[in-house]
């Protein structure tokens, strides 16, 4: 029995849908087990039915994004929140501020036509059945839990921050050797790293470790380094406003 | 034990000799840290390094290590081990490698450590201690076995130990190159060694700490660390003596998987998590102080599983320094 599966798409840049179609041949590997029914990057087919898996990829921003977050949620049985919008809202989210007042400073009018809503993770509004954050993800993720789903497993999810899978790679640390801020001890890992081994520090982009990470210490090691409070405070703050709740 | 002297100017010959017995690994400085990877040339290496961020653990448990690939509905196993040589090895990680070897090499027997240990030459070197070894205070300074050749710097050369039946043969095999050490050559060594044990910064306070542990559960030492340990688990990851280990099967393709383990560390959230949802660990503060007593404590008697290396200091991003914390931990019950 083929499963039925749906991506959607809420506001966001695209990408996250787009990377699953970056799996290329290995698009195929998903085809034998799931039936697409909704892919509007892919394909304008779309045919309404009751889906075994729904991706849902963006932040809600507007009403049309929180009726079809709606619309997904009640005809799945297994809700994927893909991406960083999805997870945690993103950039879109890190802006503070009520939405009339932020389109009275864009486009000089309270007026909201597109009724948007101020930006927020979907994990606020439905119930999610697994969350896979990053600005995009790493595609292999996306692929095992898509495989893993079809062969009955519960796919696993990543307990550690980006420090263990830097070491895993061998890369050289960038806080400890070249004190650049990295904000790779509280953020969930799964990226494998690919910021650090471009030499480039941690930006957080799949959010916050959950539970026992320690934001308060990382400030004060960045702090110490002799970066700026509140550049250290937007730093943290510009993937994950919204807290991490599923 | 066997000592023969290996004068300088042949000393890139025996380095070119070892290739001979597997594909040869050395210490090579990477941007800031120090890393064992395949060499060819001598010119390479390096030789006074301090210590490589991952130790050589990394060859006999891999970082990340394919174990088993499901191939047709069966299970294979994916382990190819080659004949490896592993050069200029530190005393401290010899006894790291030592240590490891109680774990995997006992009953049940890891077969793809010991199948690994078993194809590897381990050459070790001399060395001098910087801010962070605390090695000689807990007697891992000095290697007695665990290795098949051991150089020791001297002026015009190395003083050469051969620790096994293998390394006798490496050394019988390049006869050539060797000549008998002299009387001025151990006075060189015993010089060196002085030197060395002068040098040391740092050192671990061995005594009574089982107990002191064993009073200090509730220490507001760990409290005070807890609230700065980032829980990031880099200690965990660069120690030569951390065992953990976590398995994962990931799929290839729609009908293929691998079977890979990957080190693990007790700061992780499942590390202490059982079935039915109870976490031995939930905390960060009971991470924090676990990865002490596991360290210094868990079997006084067969000694401590920490060597001094010094890697978990380098390498945390909160500076918490290993023998501090001990010492405050010890000053706290005065
Ligand atoms: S470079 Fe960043 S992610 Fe890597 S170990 Fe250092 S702090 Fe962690
Ligand atoms: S490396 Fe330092 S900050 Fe990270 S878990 Fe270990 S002690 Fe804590
Ligand atoms: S329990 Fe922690 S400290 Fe002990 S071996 Fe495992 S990871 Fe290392
Ligand atoms: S606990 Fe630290 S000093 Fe001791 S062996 Fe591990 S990394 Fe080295």
């Amino acid at each position: 029995m083929m499963l039925k599966l749906g991506v959607f798409e809420l506001t966001g840049c695209g990408g996250c849908a787009l990377n699953i179609l970056f799996l290329y041949e290995k698009l195929f590997d998903l085809l034998e087990f799931y039936e697409i029914k909704e892919f509007h990057m892919a394909s304008s087919f779309r045919e309404h039915d009751a889906l075994d898996v729904a991706v849902v990829t963006g932040s809600v921003s507007t009403q049309r994004d929180l009726n079809l977050l709606h619309y997904a949620r009640n005809h799945s049985n297994y809700l994927i929140a893909l991406g960083t919008c999805a997870t945690h809202g993103n950039v879109q989210a890190s802006v503070e501020g009520k939405i009339r007042e932020k389109l009275e400073k864009v486009y000089g009018t309270k007026a909201n036509p597109m009724r948007a809503l101020d930006s927020t993770p979907i994990v606020q509004h439905v119930a999610v059945d697994y969350a896979l954050p990053g600005c995009p993800y790493d595609k292999d993720e996306i692929y095992q839990v898509l495989i893993s789903l079809a062969k009955g497993i519960e796919p696993p999810t990543k307990d550690y921050p980006v420090c263990v899978e830097c070491k895993l790679n061998e890369y050289e640390c960038v806080l400890v050797k070249k004190e650049i801020p990295c904000l790779g001890p509280i953020t969930l890992g799964g990226c494998n790293a690919a910021c650090i081994k471009s030499g480039v520090g941690c930006i957080g982009c799949r959010g916050p470790l959950p539970k026992e990470a320690n934001p308060a210490s990382e400030f004060e090691i960045l702090k110490e380094l002799g970066y700026d409070e509140e550049y250290i405070r937007r730093k943290f703050k510009t993937f994950a406003r919204g807290e991490l709740r599923w | 034990m066997r000592y023969v002297k290996l004068p300088q100017e042949n000393f890139e010959e025996f380095f070119n000799s070892l290739k001979r017995w597997g594909k040869l690994y050395a210490p090579v400085k990477k941007g800031d840290i120090y890393s064992f990877q395949n060499v060819e040339t001598l010119s390479e290496i390096t030789l006074d390094y301090t210590r490589t961020m991952l130790p050589p653990k990394k060859f006999f448990v891999r970082p990340k290590d394919e174990m088993l690939k499901l191939k047709e509905g069966h299970w294979e196993e994916a382990n190819g081990t080659e004949p490896i040589v592993l050069f200029g090895v530190h005393s401290c990680d010899i006894h790291g490698l030592e240590i490891l070897d109680k774990v995997y090499l006992s009953d049940p027997v890891d077969p793809y450590y010991k199948k690994r240990r078993e194809n590897s030459i381990i050459i070790g070197i001399s060395c001098m201690p910087d801010e962070y070894c605390f090695c000689k205070s807990l007697g891992t300074d000095f290697a007695m076995h665990g290795f098949d050749l051991f150089l020791h710097e001297l002026p015009d050369g190395w003083l050469v130990r051969v620790g096994s039946v293998k390394g006798h043969e490496i050394a019988w095999g390049s006869e050539e190159l060797f000549e008998n050490v002299t009387e001025e050559d151990f006075h060189h060594f015993r010089e060196f060694e002085e030197k060395r044990t002068n040098s040391f910064k740092r050192s671990l306070n061995k005594e009574g700490l089982a107990d002191i542990l064993d009073l200090a559960f509730d220490s507001p030492v760990w409290k005070k660390y807890e609230r700065i340990c980032l829980g990031c688990g880099n200690c965990n990851m660069v120690c030569p003596t951390c065992r953990c280990y976590e398995v994962c099967d990931l799929w290839i393709n729609a009908y293929e998987a691998v079977r890979v383990r990957r080190y693990d560390s007790c700061f992780m959230e499942t590390h202490g998590l059982v079935a039915g949802g109870h976490n031995f660990r939930p905390t960060r503060l009971d991470r924090f102080r676990h990865r002490y007593y596991c360290k210094n404590y868990f079997d006084p008697e067969s000694g401590f599983n920490c060597v001094g290396c010094g890697r978990c200091d380098e390498f945390c991003p909160a500076k918490i320094e290993h023998v501090k914390v001990l010492d405050e931990v010890r000053e706290g019950l005065q």
